[in-house]
């Protein structure tokens, strides 16, 4: 318990901004003397009671379950109710709170949130039923405690947007989902009541499935542990095996997957033309005659590396593991 | 001018079923929440949802638990149907995508809860309110339904003795709107922010059962409040009546398994309001651990267990209270929890004014009468929000034209300018938390004339303060200075209801307990309490209980 607790100083520093009302962005300063316990929340919460009404921003249940309160704490994607101020005085010093990010500001620490919701719309997030096989009338659909295994932690997300907001991909390109949505995707594709799975993964590898950068910033930011990066991998898988490589990203993966096989290491010339066929080759051509140029090793084919027999023996666990999964 | 033929306020679990049955039945639907429809209150429902689904199990055991459960205040003729519709309720949500947790022959598992006779709550992990609101919206995005997201309400708009639709105002921009209706169906949940020590969201304020009432519809049995046997110590975080259903078991400062001595059948299984009044004691009697608590214990369940099916629990003990339900045992003391008053409606979901319309938390139909039983609430909110959509559906294919007119606008508006042209008043969050310390210590699990007096000279002393409150923040963008002011009125004004009902009802009943009447008295009190707006205050009258096939015997668990 908490109980014996020495109160310290918490210096916090929050964004300020009303554009529809003028003014400059700024930071204003307040500081409290609270436990190292107590979440973030409760301290700006105060600060409106106390010091400042004007402060804005969204809250509701304080028990990291509406999902209202994501912020950046020290420019990290957090809900502010999860978040106790001790730990983030440890290491910063004081607590920097900002507005969420890819999303348009309203006021000081609300944003706009139809980027995130307009992206979710877009999976078609309800079960899509074939009308030929109807829900089992007047009972329940069975579903095996495997079954529900599969959703892994997906039902716990919440929609708080802290992974969209920390999602570098987002920024970069309109055109990427967004790790909630696609995590939400994924439990649609996992459930055995839906029967869209192929519409489902045909449609989302052309936009954008493939566009997520592998850097697990959505996994770190989540604060129910949803792992959005690991259902996108998932996802990817699943299309792969349902439909093979149909897009650059997955042919990608597919010719990684059997450059390593064959030689242990990656022949870049040929993941090219795996990758865009020769038509990509082609364009690729200036770009490889500078390369050719600069380093003609990376242009041949590599030799095998020393040691691909181990390669090739994790390879043929992975595929016996594979077809005891299956 | 902005119309619809339906409007519902509050997006929770039963806004957003009514508002799909009254869509499904071809009608123009708006609906309105001052929060997106996914961060409403119902999603942090734990523990479960009951039905009778089980082979051992029957609908008439579940009625039998309802009506035993409220103390026999509740309505037996609602309770039957409500009990009746819980399979079909339940099976409807899976069928839109509910994601439940199964037993190992893929059914719904179900656990034991509080006042139950069999183990019929279904669940999701401790997630069941998130699961089913997910579950509802998901399904009600199929549907053409216009939402009003991040809107305030402010009234119910009452002309010509019929409902006309309702002002609000967009949170983005505060321009007071109308929006006409031939049927509004408030379903804003409840209003727990009364108390200092709730369960209860930050928006839990009432802002609709408030609305009804100052446009004249009646609210019933107010006085009855719920407090959950365990929240947690300083943050008052709902601690789920599952960890008990699961197998946890509260123990006292010298170790004993105390709910003996109080439900020697059922022990920590007993009713709500009896577990409760029985911590108080503990901890009123020095048996509680040193701060004023007792503990709730889980370690014995083990670690797999804890984990998979108190998932959200082991977080919450672990974040609010600094102590791991794995090892250790959880220090827990009971909260305000659940509001049994709201707007009085039949079983139709009609309140008392035409076309105005009630469900869930915000409405009493009455199935909990003076106590509720865990798992059922959220059933309710689904079998009544459903019924409510039809009602209204019905009562507008023959229902002429309304209008919001200019001056039905005005007061509202004059209302928000007094409070944004004040330069000196009161803060609106200083009167809350006076409100709150009031309600925390006179308005308790046990009450006294004495209490109950002072509690209501205090209310009322800070009603008259509040035609002082002020609005500091000038921005029309997103100004929660002002929505806490306008809530602030919404809680004083329903505050006082509560101890008005409380003063008047002589006897010990349910969550209702007087310590100078401390016996049920059927004679004189199983009646319902309906309380009207007047320029002086509440005005309390009664209605009889329906009952059928029940009669009153003593409560024992």
């Amino acid at each position: 318990m908490f109980a014996d607790e020495k109160l310290i100083t918490v210096p916090f520093d929050v964004y300020r901004y009303d554009p529809a009302h003028g003014g400059e962005p700024r930071y204003q300063h307040y500081e409290l003397r609270l436990a190292p316990h107590t979440p973030i929340l409760t301290g700006l919460l105060r600060i409106r009671d106390e010091m400042d009404p004007t402060l804005t921003l969204r809250y509701s249940c304080r028990s990291a379950i509406c999902g209202s309160c994501a912020m950046l704490v020290n420019s990290k994607s957090r809900l502010a109710c999860h978040t106790p101020v001790g730990p983030e005085v440890k290491e910063h010093g004081r607590i920097v709170v900002d507005p969420m990010r890819n999303q348009p500001i309203l006021r000081d620490l609300v944003v706009d949130q139809q980027p995130f919701w307009s992206r979710y719309e877009k999976m078609e997030p309800h079960l899509i039923l074939d009308p030929k096989h109807p829900m089992p009338e007047g009972q329940t659909t069975a579903m095996s405690p495997a079954q529900v295994e599969r959703f892994k932690e997906t039902p716990r997300c919440i929609s708080c947007a802290a992974c969209f907001s920390a999602c570098p991909a987002v920024e970069a390109d309109p055109a990427f989902p967004g790790p909630m949505a696609l995590a939400k995707l994924y439990r649609f594709v996992v459930d055995p009541r839906d029967t869209a799975q192929t519409h489902r993964l045909q449609k989302i590898q052309t936009e954008g499935l493939w566009l997520c950068l592998r850097c697990h910033l959505c996994t770190e930011a989540c604060p129910k542990d949803v792992r959005p990066s690991e259902r996108i991998r998932d996802l990817k898988e699943l299309a792969v095996q349902a439909q093979g490589g149909t897009e650059a990203g997955s042919r990608h993966a597919i010719g990684f997957l059997h450059n390593i096989e064959e030689r242990g290491t990656l022949n870049e010339l040929k993941l090219v033309r795996q990758t865009s066929g020769i038509g990509g080759l082609a364009a690729s051509l200036p770009q490889g005659v500078r390369i050719w140029r600069k380093k003609p090793e990376l242009t041949q084919s590599p030799p095998p590396i020393e040691g691909l027999d181990q390669v090739k023996k994790i390879y043929s666990t992975l595929k016996d593991d594979k077809s005891e999964e299956s | 001018m902005l119309k619809h033929d339906i409007v519902v306020v509050g997006a929770g679990l039963a806004g957003q079923r009514a508002a799909l049955a009254a869509a499904r039945a071809g009608h123009d639907v708006a609906l309105v929440s001052k929060l997106h429809p996914l961060r409403s209150h119902s999603g942090a429902a734990q523990g479960g949802i009951n039905a009778a689904v089980g082979k051992e199990d029957s609908v008439e055991t579940h009625i039998y638990d309802t009506v035993k459960g409220s103390d026999y205040l509740g309505d037996q003729d609602a309770i039957e149907f409500f009990c009746q519709q819980a399979g079909p309720t339940v099976i409807e949500m899976e069928h839109f995508g509910t994601i439940f947790s199964r037993s190992d022959d893929g059914s719904l598992a179900r656990r034991a809860f509080g006042g139950a006779g069999f183990p019929r709550t279904i669940y999701a992990a401790d997630r069941t309110g998130l699961a089913l609101l997910q579950g509802i919206y998901e399904h009600l995005g199929t549907e053409t339904i216009r939402i009003y997201e991040e809107w305030f309400l402010l009234s119910v708009v009452v002309r010509d003795g019929r409902v006309q639709g309702i002002s609000a105002f967009d949170r983005r921009t505060l321009k007071v709107e109308g929006i006409a209706a031939k049927a509004v169906i408030l379903a804003t949940g409840p209003f727990g922010r009364i108390y200092g020590r709730t369960t209860n969201a930050h928006s839990c304020t009432g802002d609709g059962v408030a609305a009804a009432y100052r446009a004249g519809a009646a609210l019933k049995d107010m006085e009855f409040v719920q407090f959950h046997p365990t929240a947690l110590m300083e943050s008052s975080i709902l601690i789920t009546e599952g960890a008990r259903g699961e197998g946890g078991i509260l123990k006292n400062v010298n170790g004993e398994r105390f709910m003996a001595r109080y439900a020697p059948h059922v022990l920590d299984l007993a009713s709500r309001d009896v577990v409760s009044r029985a911590i108080v004691t503990e901890v009123k009697e020095g048996r509680g651990f040193p701060g004023g608590f007792v503990h709730l214990e889980l370690m014995h369940l083990g670690k797999e267990k804890i984990e998979s099916r108190l998932q959200e629990i082991c977080d919450f003990s672990r974040t609010y209270a600094g102590v791991d339900p794995v090892t250790e045992p959880i220090p827990v003391y009971p909260a305000q929890h659940y509001m049994m008053g709201g707007i009085s409606t039949n079983m139709k979901g009609e309140a008392s004014i035409p076309g105005l319309y009630a469900a869930g938390e915000a409405a009493c139909v009455s199935i909990h009468g003076a106590n509720r039983l865990g798992g059922n609430s959220l059933l309710e909110t689904l079998v009544f929000g459903k019924q409510a959509g039809l009602a209204a559906a019905e009562f507008v294919a023959s229902a002429p034209d309304t209008e919001i007119r200019a001056e039905d606008l005005e007061k509202e508006t004059a209302h928000i300018q007094q409070l944004w042209n004040r330069t000196e008043g009161e803060s609106p969050r200083a009167l809350r938390t006076e409100l709150q310390q009031t309600m925390d210590q006179l308005v308790g699990i046990y009450r006294t004339p004495e209490e109950l007096f002072r509690a209501l000279r205090q209310v009322r002393a800070l009603q008259e303060r509040y035609r002082n409150v002020r609005v500091i923040d000038r921005s029309t963008t997103y100004n929660i200075d002002l929505t806490d002011a306008l809530e602030v009125g919404n809680l004083l004004t329903l505050a006082e209801i509560i101890v008005v009902g409380a003063i008047a009802r002589t006897e010990s009943r349910g969550a209702h307990t007087r310590l100078d009447f401390p016996a049920r008295d059927d004679k004189s009190w199983m009646k319902h309490t309906l309380a009207h707006w007047t320029v002086n205050g509440p005005e309390l009258s009664y209605a009889p209980v329906a009952y059928t096939r029940w009669e009153p015997k003593e409560r024992v668990y």
